[in-house]
């Protein structure tokens, strides 16, 4: 059974004379203890997928699906608080910048402590104070933060951003969630701390069974932590598959030259040569061309692109496009 | 921490300086001599003349005249007032307090209102109660402040009769002068009749602190409404929510403490706005306060009274600035405590 199983997810901003489809039809699809990364451009919606999962997108957002299915309840047939209910408990976000996701004037220690979910707790109020204080320390040990009684007296200010993420990572662990959305959670940190964040998230996957999906606009770095990815390109849905097919046989042909544009990826490429890119750059929600959203950049595109190409599956490797690869290969 | 207190007392000792430099200006800048300006004695014989002309050193340099003033500022003569004749120093510690009490008792007024309605406003946000809330604040804010205190007085004193109209105390009881604040003053006070002359102090204060506090209260209840809407636009409030707080927690434990602390760096900003409207309704009130002295020495071409009102009330208002300086640092861990490693 599926963890997660979304089907033609679309986000409409509804402000303005004339809403616009930021996220047009996308699915995702996890399984339990699954790492999967969601791959793409910056602005091509996948923080605001994620969002969505979540349930925590502005009023200015409208979201609708076919499917949200939760470990097999179907979650568009509850009510708002059923879901958010389900949701809050079973699943946790971390978000890009760790510092302004922690309120500047509280302690650490009092936001690891509401975090904490008071079903785990028993007894009197004095009592689960003392047991939310022993749960907030036993967090932060598990993500690897020793100084546990320094952390907890300080503000977020006074920790660094890797420190700030592992905190976040904390309070997401608090109500000991089954999946875990990670939105670019190393953004602007050191690729030492970045390695650090990694591989705390691949332990947590290892050893709690923790789904996690994973958000990144680099492809290259997530291949390394992930079984599977879903591409997206400008809120459309791309390509999914698991890693190895998404990095050695792509079928779409934005997804071909993502891998392309790594200069990993293609050891073949000569010495001081340039890279492949795309030409253009990904279209500001204003202006979104009609069909398949790529077709103005891509070089395979043809006529028929000016409608939406249907999701094709062969053999798990699902691709959105009329002119997929998979005859190349 | 030592670091901003020595800021602020600079801030407070600099400030000082070139308020007494302007009021000492003020002395030339006036009519008349400057020297019976200063000290305000104007039926001086000769003799007299002559002491004054050595005590404010007034042949000698412009320099020499200033530190003058200055020591004379120092022990408290602030000189003579030229309409009554009488020192301006006693005349300033009986009045001061009053004015003290009035606006900051409108202060406590306006937040109290003020801040807790923007807070509604911005959590319904563009729903049917924050529009009347900020057409309610637009009103308010419009309504000039002599046309309220007069409708204030005709409507709850005149017609209604509820409350006085005029004075801070009812004549019929006696209480002793302490500390010129008349609330405390008459909870000091052994008198057998002190609960019924507290409780008409408060009436006497009801109507002036309202038509006071109307103007603040308004600016407040958009300042508040503005700095939680920013704040419930924050990534920190999006992650409290994504943890699976209540709206009520988010709003009690995180969004309330970040937006006051926005607000509290305002207040010292408003409160000069608020002495200022203080000032026009003593005069409506007859409240025995600074600010219809000070009026009143306008009036009466007192120049003393003039330039002693000026550098009390600047004081006074640049004191309460300061104090709420400390507030918003104690209260603001970003300001309190260093980031480790920077020191």
């Amino acid at each position: 059974m599926n963890l997660l199983d979304i089907r033609n997810l679309s986000i409409e901003l509804v402000s303005g004379n004339k809403p616009i489809l930021a996220v047009d039809r996308v699915s995702l699809c996890m399984k339990e203890g699954e790492v999967r990364g969601l791959v793409g451009e910056s602005g091509s919606g996948k923080s605001l997928l994620a969002q969505a999962i979540v349930g925590v997108l502005d009023d200015k957002w409208q979201v609708d699906a076919d499917r949200f299915h939760w470990r097999g309840t179907d979650l568009l047939r509850l009510s708002l608080e059923e879901r958010k209910a389900i949701i809050s408990k079973d699943v946790a976000m971390i978000f890009q910048e760790p510092m302004a996701c922690l309120d500047p004037t509280t302690t650490i220690g009092e936001q690891l402590e509401e975090a904490v979910d008071s079903r785990q707790l028993s007894g009197y109020f004095w009592q689960k104070r003392q047991q939310r204080k022993a749960a907030a320390i036993k967090l932060l040990h598990k993500v690897g933060i020793k100084h546990h009684e320094f952390c907890i007296r300080s503000y977020p200010h006074q920790l660094t951003e890797a420190l700030c993420q592992r905190v976040m990572i904390a309070i997401a662990l608090a109500t000991r969630p089954v999946l875990l959305i990670a939105d670019e959670p190393t953004a602007a940190m050191e690729s030492s701390n970045q390695g650090q964040i990694f591989r705390l998230l691949a332990s947590l996957n290892q050893l709690k069974n923790m789904s996690i999906l994973l958000i990144s606009h680099d492809l290259e770095n997530v291949t390394h932590w992930t079984n599977t990815i879903t591409v997206m390109y400008s809120g459309q849905f791309v390509e999914a598959g698991t890693t190895e097919q998404i990095f050695n046989h792509p079928f779409h042909p934005y997804t071909r030259a993502l891998v392309d544009s790594s200069p990993k990826a293609n050891m073949l490429l000569p010495a001081k040569s340039r890279l492949m890119t795309l030409p253009g750059s990904i279209p500001i929600l204003q202006h979104l061309p009609i069909g398949c959203r790529l077709g103005p950049r891509c070089p395979r595109a043809q006529q028929a692109c000016v409608q939406a190409p249907k999701v094709k599956n062969h053999h798990g490797h699902q691709v959105s496009c009329h002119y997929s690869l998979k005859d190349t290969y | 921490m030592l670091v901003f207190i020595i800021r602020r007392l600079n801030l407070f000792f600099f400030t000082m300086l070139l308020l007494t430099l302007l009021t000492f200006s003020l002395s030339f800048l006036f009519p008349g001599d400057p020297l019976v300006n200063l000290s305000g004695q104007i039926n001086a014989t000769p003799q007299q003349l002559e002491q004054l002309k050595l005590a404010y050193k007034s042949d000698q340099g412009i320099m020499q005249q200033y530190f003058a003033y200055l020591s004379h500022l120092a022990e408290g003569d602030l000189g003579l007032s030229m309409a009554s004749q009488t020192q301006i120093t006693s005349e300033i510690i009986n009045l001061l307090p009053a004015t003290i009490e009035l606006s900051l008792i409108a202060l406590m007024l306006a937040m109290f209102v003020g801040i807790p309605l923007g807070f509604i406003a911005a959590v319904n946000h563009r729903k049917t109660a924050d529009n009347i809330i900020l057409s309610v604040a637009m009103l308010g804010y419009s309504v000039p402040v002599f046309w309220l205190g007069l409708v204030a007085i005709l409507v709850f004193s005149i017609q209604l009769g509820w409350f006085p109209s005029a004075g801070q105390l009812s004549l019929v009881y006696e209480i002793e002068h302490v500390t010129g604040i008349q609330f405390i003053d008459i909870l000091l006070s052994d008198s057998v009749y002190k609960w019924q002359a507290f409780r008409d102090a408060s009436a006497h204060i009801v109507l002036p602190a309202c038509v006071v506090a109307t103007a603040p209260a308004t600016i407040f209840i958009r300042l508040a409404r503005s700095s939680m809407l920013a704040v419930l636009e924050t990534h920190y409030i999006k992650a409290a929510r994504a943890k699976g707080l209540t709206f009520r927690q988010i709003i009690f434990r995180h969004a309330v403490r970040n937006s006051l602390l926005q607000i509290i760096r305002h207040i010292g900003l408003q409160f000069a706005n608020l002495v200022t409207i203080a000032m026009i309704t003593e005069v409506i009130f007859s409240w025995p306060g600074i600010g219809r002295w000070l009026i009143e020495s306008i009036y009466q071409r007192d120049y003393t009274g003039i330039q002693s009102g000026l550098l009390v009330l600047s004081t006074f208002i640049f004191i309460v600035h300061i104090v709420t300086d400390f507030i918003y640092a104690a209260l603001n861990p970003l300001a309190r405590e260093h980031n480790h490693g920077t020191s």
